[in-house]
Parts: C-alpha cells; sequence; structure tokens
C-alpha cells in the first residue's frame, strides 16, 4: 500500500507526479526531437517532474549517453515553443538521459534495456515504475511489445505503462491484431493510446463548457440542434510525406482518430464522474451509436477529394499527384467529408457533417453547433434578415467560443443583424497552455488514461470508416476534384445541400 | 483635488472608454476590442508608493487574471479629498488580431475621506464576479476603516511579513479568518515552492518510508523572513503531527539578510532546503539537486493567490499554528 506523503497540498501544488523511467522508441525520430523531449523538458522546466525522473532512448543508431544528450539539447533548443533554455534546468534534465542502441526485431536490445533499467533504479530511485513509449513505425509496435513481454521488462517491481501513436491499425481486422499482440505483454489498463487532438486544452475545455455549466446542457439535442459540423482543415499539402500520406488518407488520417474523438466529446452523454473510465466509456457509448452506412448510404452521405494544381497567392502549387513520390494515377483522399448519423434519444436524425483535408482555405479546427431558427420570424417578413444561432468551439488557431445572434440595429426600425459574443481562450486565460504532449504525457505518467483512446473506441471508429473506406475502393473517383486553396470539392457542398445546409466557411 | 466622487460618472467615463477603444481599433483597421472580466481587483496602496512599479504589477496580472482595477491611493493626513481618473488596460495577445483590453480605476483618497471608500468601491465592483482587495497599505490595515472594506471583499490579500508587528498581525489576520473572511498571506504565499520541493522528496516511496523517523526541524531565517519561518515551521509540524509523526521545531534567527532554510532530521535521513540565488537546493542525506526558484515578486504572488479564490484550509490551520509560535519567539 502506497505510504502517503503528509506535506501534500492540492491546492497549491501542481498534480503529483511519481518517480519513473520513459523509455522511448524511435528516440532518433522526428516526433521525439520535435515533440516528446521538447514537452519533457518543458515539464522539467515547470518543476513538474520527480527527482527521480529518467528518460532511455532507443534507436538503432550506436551512440553513447553524452552523444544522446547533445543531440536532445539541440532539439529542446530548437523546438522549445515558449519555453526559455535554462542551463541549470537542462543540467539536471540531461543527467537523467540515457541512451541504448540496437533493433527493435533483436532479443539482446530488451536484455540491454533491462540491465540499463536496473541501473537506473538503483542510481535514480526510480521506484521502477517504465512508461514505453513507442514513437516508431506502426508495423513494429507488436513486435517491440512482444520483445519487451519477451524479456521481462513489461512487468516489474513498478507500475508499466505502454504508449502507443496512432495509426491503430488500418481497418477494424489490423486493430483487432494490434490490440491482441499488445495485449501478450500488457493488460489493456496499461496501454495508452494517445491521440493529440484530446490533449489540446480546448477539447478538453469541450467538456468543462458542457458538464460545468447548466445552461447549455438542456439545448444540447434534437430538439434544439438542427445540425453539427465539424471542421479539420489545413492549408499546407503534405509538405513530402506523400509516400506516407498516400498510404493513409484524410479518411483514416483524421477521421478515423481525430475528428471522430472530437465529435465523441461533443456528443457523448454526461459522464458520472470526471474518472477515466467513466468519461472513456460514455465516448465509446457515443462512437458505437454511430450509424454504420451501406454503401448506398455511403454514396450519398460521403465525399472523397483530391487536390489539384492551383495558384494561391500568385504562388503555384503543386496537386497532390504531382508531389514527390505520389502516383501520378493516385486515388488517395485528400479530402473527405461525411455525414454521421447518432441513433441515440438525443441526437436520432440530427446530422453530424465531418470534414477535413489538406490545402483547404486556411488551417482551422472547429465544430459548429448550429441551432433551430426561431419558430416564427416575427420582425422580418421576407426571412432576408433570418440567421441561426451558432456555437462554434474553435479548437486551433484562436481557440475559444462564440455564440452568434441576432441583435437590433442602432437606429430606428426593428431591422436585426447577427452579432459574435466571443470567448476567447488565449486572452481570458493569459498563461501559457501546455501542448498536447505536455498534458498527455504527464497523464501517462501520473496514470490517469482520461484523454487517452481504448480499445473499445478504437474499434467502434473503424466500424464507421471501414464501410467508407471499403466503398471508396470500390469506386475510384475522378480526381483530382478540388483545386488547392479552396474549401473542397463540390460535391460536398451538394451533400450538404440535399439537406437544406450549407457548409461553414470559419 | 475635489472632496467627492460619484461612481454613476467613473461607470459613465468606463462606458465610454469601451465605445472610443471600439471605435479606435475599428479604425486601425482591427475587428474591435475584447473585454475580459474575471474579478474586480481593488488595490488600497499608500500614494508614496512608486506608482509606475505597482501599475507594471497590476499590467502584468491583468492576461492571466483580467480584472475591472480600482487602485486606491491613500494621500495621508490633511483635508477630506477624493479624486479619480479611469483608464484601460490593453494588449494585443501574440498572433491574435483583437486587442484584450481592462478597465483601470484609480481613486485618491485622504484618511479623512475614508470612510467613504466603501460607498464608492460598492457600485463600481462588478456584479456576479469575486471582489478581490490586495491591501499593501500596513496603515490601513491596523485603521477601523479597512474593516468596513474587507467585509466587501470575497478575499483580502495581504503581506503580514512587511508589517512592523507581524505577531500583532497575524493575530489580527486570524481573528479576520474565524470571522468567516476568506484571506491570503503573502508571506505564506512565497513557501509554495518551497513546500512542494519538500513535499517532492517524500513522493519518492523510499523517502516516504522515512517519514515516521523524523524527529527534528530547525528552520533558520534572517532580515523580512520571520513570517515565513513561523508559517514554515507551524506547517511542517503540523503535516508531520497528522501523520503521526511528533517532531521538535526549533527555529533560530541567523543572519539579517532575507534569508530562510530549513532541516529536516532524523535517524538515517536529513533533508535541507535552501536558497541559493535564484535556485534552491535541496540536499538529502549528502546528496544535493539544484532547482530554479527566482526571487518571488509581488507579481508572482499575487498571481498565485488570484488563482484561489475560495477558503485555504491548509493556510487557515498554519495561522493558527503560527500565532501560537509568534509569542514565545523574541525576533
Amino acid at each position: 500500500m502506497p505510504i502517503e506523503n503528509p506535506f501534500q497540498d492540492p491546492l497549491r501544488f501542481e498534480r503529483r507526479v511519481p518517480e519513473c523511467t520513459v523509455v522511448i522508441f524511435g528516440a532518433n525520430g522526428d516526433l521525439t526531437k520535435r515533440k516528446l523531449l521538447p514537452a519533457l523538458y518543458r515539464l522539467a522546466y515547470d518543476r513538474r517532474l520527480s527527482a527521480g525522473f529518467a528518460v532511455v532512448g532507443i534507436s538503432r543508431t550506436p551512440m553513447s549517453d553524452e552523444a544522446f544528450r547533445e543531440k536532445m539539447l539541440e532539439s529542446v533548443k530548437q523546438f522549445s515553443e515558449d519555453t526559455d533554455f535554462d542551463e541549470n534546468v537542462w543540467a539536471g534534465f540531461a543527467a537523467g538521459l540515457y541512451y541504448v542502441a540496437g533493433d527493435i526485431g533483436d532479443a539482446a536490445l530488451y536484455q540491454n534495456l533491462a540491465t540499463r533499467l536496473e541501473q537506473i533504479e538503483n542510481e535514480r530511485h526510480t521506484g521502477g515504475n517504465v512508461l514505453f513509449y513507442l514513437s516508431t513505425q506502426p508495423s513494429q509496435y507488436a513486435r517491440a511489445a512482444q520483445g519487451l513481454g519477451a524479456a521481462g521488462v513489461s512487468k516489474g517491481k513498478g507500475w508499466r505503462r505502454l504508449v502507443v501513436e496512432k495509426p491503430f491499425g488500418h481497418d477494424l481486422a489490423s486493430a483487432r491484431e494490434l490490440s491482441d499482440r499488445l495485449h501478450e505483454s500488457f493488460d489493456e489498463s496499461e496501454v495508452y493510446r494517445i491521440d493529440h487532438y484530446l490533449g489540446k486544452e480546448t477539447v478538453q475545455n469541450i467538456l468543462a463548457f458542457r458538464f460545468g455549466n447548466g445552461i447549455f446542457e438542456p439545448l444540447w439535442n434534437r430538439r434544439y440542434v438542427n445540425h453539427v459540423q465539424i471542421t479539420g482543415a489545413e492549408s499546407i499539402g503534405v509538405e513530402g510525406r506523400g509516400a506516407y500520406y498516400q498510404e493513409a488518407g484524410a479518411l483514416d488520417d483524421m477521421i478515423q482518430n481525430h475528428l471522430l474523438q472530437v465529435m465523441a466529446t461533443i456528443a457523448m452523454e454526461p459522464s458520472a464522474t470526471f474518472r477515466a473510465p467513466s468519461v472513456r466509456d460514455e465516448r465509446s457509448k457515443l462512437l458505437r451509436s454511430i450509424r454504420p452506412m451501406t454503401p448506398e448510404e455511403v454514396r450519398q452521405n460521403t465525399v472523397p477529394g483530391q487536390y489539384g494544381p492551383a495558384s494561391i497567392g500568385g504562388k503555384d502549387v503543386p496537386g497532390f499527384r504531382q508531389e514527390p513520390g505520389v502516383d501520378p494515377k493516385s486515388q488517395t483522399n485528400t479530402y473527405a467529408g461525411v455525414t454521421l448519423f447518432v441513433d441515440n434519444w438525443r441526437w436520432a436524425g440530427v446530422p453530424f457533417y465531418i470534414r477535413t483535408g489538406k490545402r483547404l482555405a486556411k488551417r482551422v479546427t472547429e465544430i459548429s453547433i448550429q441551432f433551430n431558427e426561431a419558430p416564427l420570424h416575427i420582425f422580418d417578413h421576407d426571412g432576408a434578415e433570418s440567421a441561426p444561432n451558432l456555437l462554434i468551439v474553435r479548437i486551433q488557431p484562436e481557440e475559444g467560443i462564440s455564440l452568434k445572434f441576432l441583435s437590433k440595429r442602432p437606429g430606428s426600425g426593428m431591422m436585426l443583424r447577427p452579432v459574435s459574443m466571443d470567448f476567447n481562450y488565449g486572452s481570458s486565460f493569459g498563461e501559457r497552455s501546455p501542448s498536447a504532449y505536455e498534458t498527455l504525457l504527464l497523464d501517462a505518467i501520473i496514470g490517469d488514461a482520461t484523454l487517452y483512446t481504448r480499445q473499445d473506441m478504437v474499434e467502434a471508429s473503424w466500424s464507421v470508416v471501414e464501410p467508407i473506406q471499403n466503398y471508396w475502393r470500390g469506386n475510384p473517383a475522378d480526381f483530382p476534384n478540388y483545386p488547392a486553396g479552396t474549401w473542397g470539392p463540390a460535391a460536398a457542398d451538394a451533400m450538404l445541400a440535399r439537406r437544406g445546409h450549407v457548409w461553414r466557411e470559419p | 483635488m475635489g472632496t467627492t466622487i460619484a461612481p454613476e460618472k467613473i461607470l459613465k467615463e468606463l462606458s465610454d472608454l469601451w465605445v472610443d477603444s471600439g471605435k479606435q481599433a475599428q479604425t486601425e483597421g482591427g475587428t474591435g476590442v475584447l473585454r475580459a472580466c474575471s474579478m474586480t481587483l481593488l488595490v488600497l496602496a499608500e500614494a508614496a508608493e512608486d506608482a509606475q512599479d505597482l501599475g507594471e504589477t497590476i499590467a502584468a496580472l491583468m492576461p492571466e487574471h483580467p480584472a475591472r482595477a480600482i487602485l486606491v491611493r491613500l494621500s495621508g493626513a490633511g483635508d477630506r479629498s477624493m479624486a479619480e481618473r479611469v483608464y484601460s488596460q490593453c494588449w494585443m495577445p501574440f498572433g491574435q488580431r483583437r486587442q484584450i483590453c481592462c478597465e483601470q480605476v484609480e481613486i485618491t483618497v485622504s484618511d479623512a475621506a475614508l470612510a467613504d471608500l466603501q460607498s464608492v468601491v460598492l457600485p463600481l465592483t462588478v456584479a456576479d464576479l469575486p471582489l478581490i482587495v490586495w491591501c499593501r497599505s500596513q496603515r490601513l490595515l491596523a485603521m477601523p476603516e479597512f474593516r468596513a472594506i474587507a467585509q466587501m471583499a470575497d478575499k483580502v490579500v495581504i503581506h503580514s511579513a512587511s508589517s512592523l508587528d507581524p505577531a500583532a498581525l497575524l493575530e489580527r489576520a486570524h481573528g479576520a479568518v474565524g470571522r468567516g473572511i476568506m484571506l491570503g498571506d503573502l508571506s505564506w504565499t512565497i513557501l509554495t515552492r518551497w513546500r512542494e520541493m519538500l513535499a517532492q522528496v517524500f513522493e519518492n516511496h523510499q523517502n516516504a518510508a522515512q517519514v515516521a523517523k523524523l524527529a527534528e526541524i530547525d528552520v533558520e531565517w534572517g532580515g523580512s523572513r520571520y513570517v515565513p519561518a513561523l508559517y514554515l515551521g507551524a506547517w511542517i509540524r503540523d503535516s508531520l503531527a497528522a501523520a503521526g509523526v511528533n517532531a521538535k521545531l526549533q527555529m533560530s534567527r541567523v543572519a539579517d539578510d532575507d534569508d530562510l532554510g530549513v532541516k529536516l532530521t532524523g535517524d538515517g535521513i536529513a533533508v535541507k532546503l535552501a536558497r541559493e540565488d535564484d535556485r534552491m537546493v535541496v540536499t538529502l542525506n549528502g546528496a544535493s539537486q539544484c532547482t530554479n526558484l527566482p526571487q518571488p515578486t509581488d507579481y508572482m504572488l499575487m498571481r498565485e493567490e488570484l488563482r484561489i479564490v475560495r477558503h485555504d484550509p491548509v493556510f487557515e490551520r498554519t495561522l493558527a499554528s503560527a500565532v501560537q509560535l509568534a509569542h514565545p519567539i523574541e525576533q
């Protein structure tokens, strides 16, 4: 039984962080350099890590601990946003950085790791707690987990947890297979599937907004909500990742994970408590309530897209098929628009429109909830002044919440105009928001899985996406079907128009 | 300087200020200003205080704790007089297109007019949001008029270490807490990082197992750190007592500079916390570790206090113990 710390003061102190070692597979990769190490350094800078904290980097390149520290120092200096570099903090942090070279498929790597972990535990009193972070090619996930299991490292004196980056499979069957392989070495409760969208402050704020206030929840249902639009738009193209992106596409890369998780957060039932199992149960229930589509429904309610070349601001940009490493006849969707329905009492009949794409008009992620119009337009006999009430949750950039409603124009006569009431997250709380990786790493170290995706949620998401995948694969589209720099294919507008709706242009 | 202030006039001026700011931002090609407010912050300071310094502290607090700030400058003895001016504090958040603005009201008041202050401030507070009173004037704390001001507040923040008679002030603060006033003391806030670092030592399960062996607490202090030392000693002793460990508390004055240090010892365990310039050195059984510990500023301390608009049970318990400790110890 853990001994209670008599000096804790939860009102004033930050959350308690136990001592542990974070083992990063893929320590030479981009994610480690750009996100993971800068996030861990920031946590150290904020004094959030315990004294007995260590990091072990693993990759194939032979390197000494000292060389690894030097390399990570460069990454932290280059990629730490909003964080001053402090020599003293770095010195303390770097003393806990270690490196083990080896191939993920080689059993010797795990024996070396076991020896190193034991040595670190003795030196730094990590309590035997280990967080394994798989920042490798997805094809290596199962092999790494099996290697840890076979060497006996997946179990130990303290807790052991495994963080896995997306994609969690490429369809339902492969997602199940991956989970089965991970479960050979780790219990489901020890597997933390990371979806960095859920670590964003504003996505978490959706829960605070919905369940911390009494005024919104009564409106949050089919009686008052006309439809919901979720947009995850990027203005950039594939930026040299054409070969990778060709295998994934917008539907798998964004909707299957990030945007369905956002939808689950916006539409889930209230959780009885803010504990991980309870919140995750509700998210999972919502995802399982999304109606899977028949091929005919897929044809009517989904739109794949691929951008073609265009001139944006006087600069010529290539189409997807002209990007390096991309097949000139590629059928990869760089845009996906879908209409989903949730089969439960709260949302029956309310369309959830989700769109995501590369090379769209601007970079924006937002949720727009459109409410039903007033039942009678008493001020406006020709309908010219009607505008629906909109509640907009902006996830990025300029995170915040806006409510649009009608107000009387100043002057004589009863002329209305829409106005916006804005809550701006960054300005109302001027303090720096932690990055998604800081939040999620800290959660994993503390053992809070609320913002992580569970196996049943992954499977429910694939159950929604797989019929769309299958139909799109069997029915090649006439690509490209939208010029770079626009809001996507005309067919996506037509999809909404059939129900009398239009996409919001954020 | 006049002798009266009409709150309605100030409110009208504030309203005009918003209209002007909005028009100005639009003519400059912006998209208007955002008004942000999460509280009313009433700052009571002596007129002799460096206005620019204090203004900068209040301005720095605004992005995180947007407030209608009412700065009351106490001009001291003399004829009955009151004067006011209103202005806004604006900033452009990084990467955003819209200015954020907060309102500020400055009222100058002589001691003779202090009795009227409550009636001026009350209509100026923002409805439905907390009123936080930050009393920087030690003189005012001892005046009877302060009680009426404190009664309006949701929270009162003081800095007992600045008092000429800290023991007496602690006793009055304890009395105020007893009357249900929510209180913050920056002399306690100074200790948060110290306390957090000490707690972190015992997050380690091996060290946590040694807690029962702790037998002695030695707190050393110098200069203006008398009250923080009292708080620190009382908090450690009480925390251990709550865990069933009765350790002996020893407090001693060591030097004249603002020094503070603490040592916990027992059979096989010794933990020492000491400041070295901008760092804290935590020494556990001879092995030292450094961490950042910038010199506390009013901004840093108030930033923390403004986050806590609720009773702080640990502080209130420690205040009661510190009052008891204060009397036997000679400064």
